[in-house]
């Protein structure tokens, strides 16, 4: 009656220990997931600055193109570079929400591993 | 070995197992690998960088260019490049803009800082790893060969105490460490004496000189040249000129003098044996600010110059000491006075590349054959 009572109660404590690295294994894999996104938005981030940088070194008669597909639009200096800063901004808080997430989850990693 | 052992003896291990340092140095070394081919990636764009601006310089040195068109994947015919001094180039992000030759050189010398700045940052970041890497091996190597961590507390007033623990003993090494510990306290009494001795001669000539302010040029002077031999010259030089001011000081000048003689004599000898003295050092060290605070008699101004002098003598072997132990060991031992390793060797012993302390070495050195035994230490 002991033993069987005490393997049933190993057999709940091995389940919830295999839930527990579930959940664990998981929160790393959206970490990494989270790793990457954030990689490919700074990279565009220094693109962009860069662009900007360009830009704003271009004198105002100068012509500026945007490549839309296979066609080349001419487009206003004044116009690209409003766009490029809107392109700035956004990306900026987007990395910011992805440092915020990844806080959020490297502390539930951490609470998980404690547990 | 006479004194109780204290201190615990660690084999380094079980702190570090041998696979787990390997472990982690594979991984430094693979992401080592990672930022390699990143920096090749990157000299290739400075490379292709470097090519077009040539191209670019070049292009408009003409009117037109005789070329071959590609057109598809396949061919290629004849063609004319017209135009040469005009550029559509690409900023990014699909932004074009149309630029002279010069322009467009200029855009891409500015490409070309950029991403040599990216190499720079790579560059430190791969002698960072590199040097991690060094370390997980060293300490994988340590591990293998059955390092030993030994710590002790430290005990301040009664440095004589000091045991140099040897693990298990083997025939050569305790002999040599009961000599080190029977030196230590025959070298400790005496400087205690001599300290006693200062203090005495201080307070006679704290009475008795107070209008030794005209020195205060000379004290400078030798405070300048505080290193090794000097400060015993300048100190000397002082005091055969102290005596014709102040005829009641001259006992306390040569006496004081003697015993400073006396006292770098001493100090040589430590430096021959390579030993650390604790009493030494915290003697010292408590002397010193003892006499900032009553700092405008002659004498106090002496004894503090020759003591810090010492200090810089003492120095030198201390730091060598301590370069060696912080590359091997974890710096978890920061309160800790004293760390010693041992290392135990069944066959060579040049296997070792760090071997530190030639005192202990030759020891072993003579019979090469079996189990030797031999330690580092040094004093933190």
């Amino acid at each position: 009656m002991a033993s069987s009572s005490s393997s049933a109660a190993m057999r709940e404590l091995q389940r919830e220990l295999e839930t527990k690295a579930n959940d664990l294994s998981k929160l790393q894999k959206d970490i990494s997931k989270n790793h990457q996104v954030r990689k490919k938005y700074t990279i565009q981030l220094g693109e962009n600055e860069l662009v900007l940088k360009e830009l704003d070194l271009l004198k105002e008669d100068a012509n500026v193109f945007k490549l839309i597909g296979p066609v080349l639009v001419k487009q206003d200096l004044a116009e690209a570079n409003a766009n490029v800063r809107k392109r700035i901004d956004y990306i900026s808080a987007e990395l910011k929400r992805l440092d915020a997430t990844l806080q959020d989850l490297e502390e539930k990693q951490n609470s998980k591993k404690e547990a | 070995m006479q004194e109780p052992v204290k201190g615990t003896v660690t084999p380094l291990a079980s702190l570090f197992p041998p696979e787990e340092a390997q472990k982690a140095s594979k991984r430094v070394q693979d992401a080592l690998a990672d930022r390699q081919s990143e920096l090749d990636r990157v000299q290739g764009f400075i490379a292709d960088n470097t090519a077009l601006v040539n191209l670019v310089q070049r292009l408009p040195d003409e009117l037109h260019h005789d070329i071959m068109v590609p057109f598809g994947k396949a061919a290629f015919f004849p063609g004319r490049l017209v135009h040469t001094n005009e550029f559509l180039v690409l900023l990014g992000e699909g932004y074009y803009a149309e630029r002279t030759s010069k322009q467009t050189v200029e855009i891409l010398n500015r490409r070309g800082k950029a991403l040599e700045s990216q190499v720079d940052s790579l560059k430190a970041m791969m002698k960072d790893l590199k040097a991690e890497a060094s370390f997980f091996d060293a300490t994988a190597a340590e591990a293998v060969e059955g390092l030993v961590e030994i710590r002790e507390d430290y005990v301040e007033e009664s440095s004589s105490e000091r045991v140099i623990e040897t693990g298990p003993p083997k025939p050569d090494s305790p002999r040599f460490s009961g000599e080190d510990s029977m030196k230590v306290a025959a070298e400790d009494e005496e400087y205690a004496r001599m300290m006693l001795r200062f203090d005495e001669l201080e307070k006679e000539e704290l009475a008795a000189g107070s209008g030794d302010e005209h020195n205060e040029a000379d004290v400078d002077h030798s405070l300048s040249q505080l290193s090794g031999d000097h400060v015993l010259g300048s100190l000397e030089e002082r005091q055969v000129r102290k005596p014709l001011h102040h005829s009641k000081d001259e006992y306390a000048t040569t006496e004081e003098l003697l015993s400073k003689k006396h006292f770098e004599e001493d100090f040589a000898n430590q430096l021959k044996s390579k030993i650390q003295l604790e009493g030494l050092k915290e003697q010292s060290v408590p002397k010193d600010s003892d006499d900032v605070s009553h700092g405008k008699s002659f004498a106090n101004r002496a004894t503090q110059s020759s003591s810090r002098g010492k200090d810089n003598i003492q120095a030198l072997p201390t730091s060598k000491a301590e370069t060696s132990v912080q590359s091997s060991k974890p710096a978890t031992d920061g309160l800790k006075a004293f760390t010693g390793s041992i290392v135990e060797h069944t066959r060579n012993i040049q296997m070792n590349p760090r071997e530190q302390a030639p005192s202990s070495s030759q020891s072993s050195g003579s019979q090469p054959t079996k189990p030797v035994s031999r330690f580092k230490m040094q004093r933190r």
